[in-house]
């Protein structure tokens, strides 16, 4: 459990004709065990703000902390694509981001293939696994380095609507489970009302417009009315402010 | 690299973004050319340095002798004689391996007759130039025929390949979807098939080429009695190794130019939509 | 098609399966040769007895062959010996080539100053016939080993150069930044991100050069050797025995194929296990990629 401080978060890409500007002064706080959805059309800085996040990017102006009672948070990502090294083993790949190799570290992560249904496969090349199996395996990496904070950015977007399904309530049983802060992009705003407890929405140009709470108990069934209302709700602030293609 | 460009004439305040980033491109585009210059300036001098200091005169003469020599070899009048005959005989040669490369190219869609060529392509393809050239010249000695079928034998198999791999990768949808709209053969064929294949001939060819000439002039090197290789080869017989050098170095000048301009502009300007479509 | 026939239902179907597939083509494929050779003979010692100067019958150059092969040679060295001392040029230059060309490829793929500085002359080197490089190394350094392993180094390193090149630009930026993400130290990312996904393009590159700069070892031989494959082709020309440069050349196909079939392929199985593909593109014939490649030039 971690908790995120971004301070007048500032992003931009490239210059002259090509300027882009991926994040607009952005605030925000997260902390606690929380599953945080981020949402939003297409270029609107989902991405940026994840990789701002787990230091892949450097801001242009602002400041991001990320803290554990007080030291640096450790942090895991789960991509949109996999991203597995195609030429090591599913065990490898684990093995791959962790601090040591020792058979400790080797149990926890056979534990996490596991954990994904993965366990028989550790031998096997990524190559060989089908693109579900592969994004469970990267989802096993995430969590083998037991972080303080998980960042995920589209991850059920690839595949197809059954495995997604099945994948979201796995993701969701072992967030409640282990007691991450999660911060979750999609562009799905069904996928964003099921699972996670806080909305944001940031829309065209970088900027982070609204903040949803949402307050409903969990596990969330798609044909609970409740939950729909809540998309309703959702769908409804996004026409408001033109956020969104909406599914 | 400071490229001596004093302080930037700072513009009024707003110059456009658009021509800032023209600004920029260009001073990229500077930098790459000054670059080259460079690369160009010091091969040039590392190989008029080493003429008579690391290595002999006579051994390796530098740039400005082997423009001298070529000179002396204009005024002699052997050049555009030699060139000429070099030249038909990579265009006959060349047209006979490219009938052939595409003849086999089709033929091997056939199922047994790609097993029964698979094994020719790849004797064609790994067997040096120079092996054909000492077969057809101790075979024909030297009549016309040795140095054609050197040509014929080390260059078809690129343009095979390089045929049946565009006819392999036939865009099947688009056939398909012509068939569905009742479009009838010879149009499927001048407006998917043919344009389809086109890129992938000339790239044959392309590679075709740069392999051709060279055989050409090896083979000449053994059994002809004219042309570049003869040249050549009557060059080294007497020791005059300036004049061997600038013979090879002017033909591999044209066939450069031939190569990467020429042909390369046709590409560009006929096969263009491929690369935009890429990027 | 479903005879059903009670003696032996399927030998029929399965045989002229078996005369279409295209192994019956690849076995044909030598007997047509063969029958086309003797008839050349036939042909041209009725009908045009001027055509050539000596034509060696079949018999001949398996007689060679065989003989070649059991040691046995007029030759001052019998084949393996001298296979062998190209071999070893072979891969010296090769060596040298891969080093060479391995940093020149990279800093052209890092840098676009460095890139714009030697690329006309890589390409110039790549279309540059062997001829010359063979001429010229032997006019430089004499009869020896230096001007084939040169001629061989000149001739791969356009190669090496450019799949390096290619490499880096492909690196994969992705892996890169999940490394990163997850805090892994740059040994460890250069280990295992960095240099595997260049090992695709190394091994290309290695393939290349071997197969190019064995045909720039020989002709750089046949200039200027006094020993090796390349010098030994040449001494059966200079000796006037045609069946002698015929048998020669055959030879050298074995060799190369050797090598592509049994070493490269098993090689390329072997690294790249991790690519599902792998066994498929090993059955490719290398030539398309071959070809492909000057094209980056
Ligand atoms: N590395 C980059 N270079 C230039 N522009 C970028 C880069 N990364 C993202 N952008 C631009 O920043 C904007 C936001 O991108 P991103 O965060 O990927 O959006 P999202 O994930 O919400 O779809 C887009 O307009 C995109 O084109
Ligand atoms: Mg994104």
């Amino acid at each position: 459990m971690a908790d995120i401080k971004v301070e007048n978060l500032h992003k931009e890409f490239g210059a002259g004709a090509d300027r882009v500007v991926a994040l607009n002064d952005v605030n925000l706080e997260i902390g606690g065990h929380v599953f945080v959805s981020v949402v939003g059309a297409s270029g609107c800085g989902k991405s940026t703000l994840l990789n701002i996040l787990s230091g892949i990017e450097t801001p242009t102006n602002g400041s991001v902390t990320i803290t554990q009672a007080g030291h640096p948070a450790r942090a895991g990502y789960v991509f949109q694509a996999a991203r597995l090294l195609p030429w090591r083993t599913v065990m490898d790949n684990l093995l791959f981001v962790q601090t040591d190799r020792s058979e400790e570290t080797r149990r926890r992560c056979q534990h996490y293939l596991d954990m994904v249904q993965l366990g028989d496969k550790a031998k096997k090349y990524p190559g060989e696994l089908s693109g579900g199996m592969q994004q469970r395996v990267g989802i096993a990496r995430a969590f083998s380095t037991e972080p303080d904070v998980l960042f995920m950015d589209e991850p059920f977007s690839h595949l197809d609507a059954i495995t997604a399904r099945s994948l979201r309530t796995e993701l969701h049983q072992m967030w409640q489970e282990t007691g991450k802060t999660v911060v979750f992009v999609t562009h799905d705003v069904s996928e964003a009302v099921e699972l996670s407890n806080r909305i944001l929405v940031f829309a065209k140009g970088g900027h982070l417009t609204e903040d949803i709470p949402m307050n409903l108990p969990f596990p969330r069934d798609s044909s609970d009315p409740d939950v729909a209302l809540a998309k309703a709700e959702v769908f409804r602030i996004f026409e408001k402010i033109g956020a969104l293609a909406v599914r | 690299m400071s490229t001596a460009v004093a302080p930037t004439t700072s513009p009024p305040r707003r110059a456009s973004q658009a021509e800032l980033a023209r600004k920029a491109q260009r001073r990229d585009r500077i930098k790459a050319w000054g670059w080259r210059l460079a690369g160009y300036l010091f091969f040039l001098s590392l190989w008029e340095f080493s003429s008579g200091r690391l290595m002999d005169e006579t051994l390796l003469p530098g740039p400005t002798a082997v423009f001298a020599t070529f000179g002396e070899l204009w005024q002699s009048g052997k050049v555009p004689g030699a060139f000429a005959t070099t030249l038909t005989r990579i265009g006959i040669g060349f047209l006979l391996a490219f009938v052939v490369g595409v003849l086999v190219g089709m033929l091997m869609q056939n199922r047994w007759l790609s097993g029964f060529f698979k094994d020719a392509v790849t004797i064609g393809v790994t067997t040096p130039g120079l092996i054909w050239a000492l077969i057809t010249a101790i075979i024909f000695g030297n009549r016309e025929a040795g140095p054609l079928l050197a040509i014929v034998l080390t260059t078809f198999a690129v343009i095979t390949v390089n045929v049946s791999e565009g006819i392999k990768s036939l865009p099947k949808d688009l056939i398909d979807m012509a068939k569905s709209f009742g479009v009838g053969v010879l149009k499927r064929n001048r407006h998917i098939v043919i344009p389809h294949l086109a890129p992938f001939i000339f790239t044959g060819v392309r590679f075709g080429f740069s392999i051709a000439w060279k055989v050409t002039v090896l083979t000449e090197v053994f059994s002809s009695s004219s042309g570049i290789g003869f040249e050549m080869r009557t060059a080294t017989q007497l020791f005059r190794l300036p004049e061997f050098l600038t013979w090879i170095l002017a033909f591999y000048i044209l066939a450069l130019f031939l190569e990467k301009v020429v042909l390369e502009a046709i590409e560009r300007r006929f096969f263009g939509w491929r690369t935009t479509l890429k990027a | 098609m479903t005879s059903t026939s009670p003696i032996s239902p399927t030998r029929a179907p399965s045989l002229t399966r078996a005369l279409k597939s295209p192994l019956s083509g690849r076995l044909t494929f030598p007997l047509v040769c063969l029958g086309v050779w003797l008839l050349t003979i036939q042909a041209v010692t009725t009908i045009w007895p001027f055509a050539v100067d000596v034509l060696p019958t079949p018999w001949q150059v398996a007689g060679f062959m065989w003989d070649e092969i059991t040691g046995n040679t007029l030759a001052p060295q019998n084949m393996y010996e001298t296979f062998w001392i190209s071999l070893q040029r072979l891969g010296a230059g090769m060596a040298i080539a891969m080093v060479v060309g391995g940093v020149i490829g990279l800093a052209m793929g890092l840098s676009k100053s460095v890139n714009a500085f030697f690329n006309d002359w890589i390409v110039a080197i790549l279309a540059m016939p062997n001829l010359a490089w063979a001429l010229f190394c032997s006019l430089a350094f004499g009869f020896g080993d230096t001007g084939p392993i040169v001629a061989v180094v000149l001739t791969g390193v356009p190669f090496v150069v450019i799949n390096v090149r290619e490499g880096v630009r492909n690196a994969p930026t992705d892996l890169y930044d999940m490394a990163r993400a997850f805090g892994v130290p740059r040994e460890r990312a250069i280990r295992h991100v960095l240099i595997p996904s260049l090992m695709p393009f190394l091994f290309a590159a290695g393939r290349y050069a071997f197969a190019l700069g064995w045909k720039g070892l020989v002709v750089a031989e046949v200039f200027g050797g006094q020993d090796g494959a390349g010098w030994t082709i040449k001494f059966w020309y200079d000796a006037h025995r045609a069946y002698g440069v015929i048998g020669y050349a055959l030879l050298f196909v074995i060799f190369a194929l050797f090598f592509e079939k049994f070493l490269f392929d098993r090689l390329s199985r072997r690294f790249f296990r991790w690519r599902p593909s792998a066994n498929a593109t090993a059955e490719d014939p290398a030539p398309t990629d071959q070809q492909r490649t000057p094209q980056h030039g």
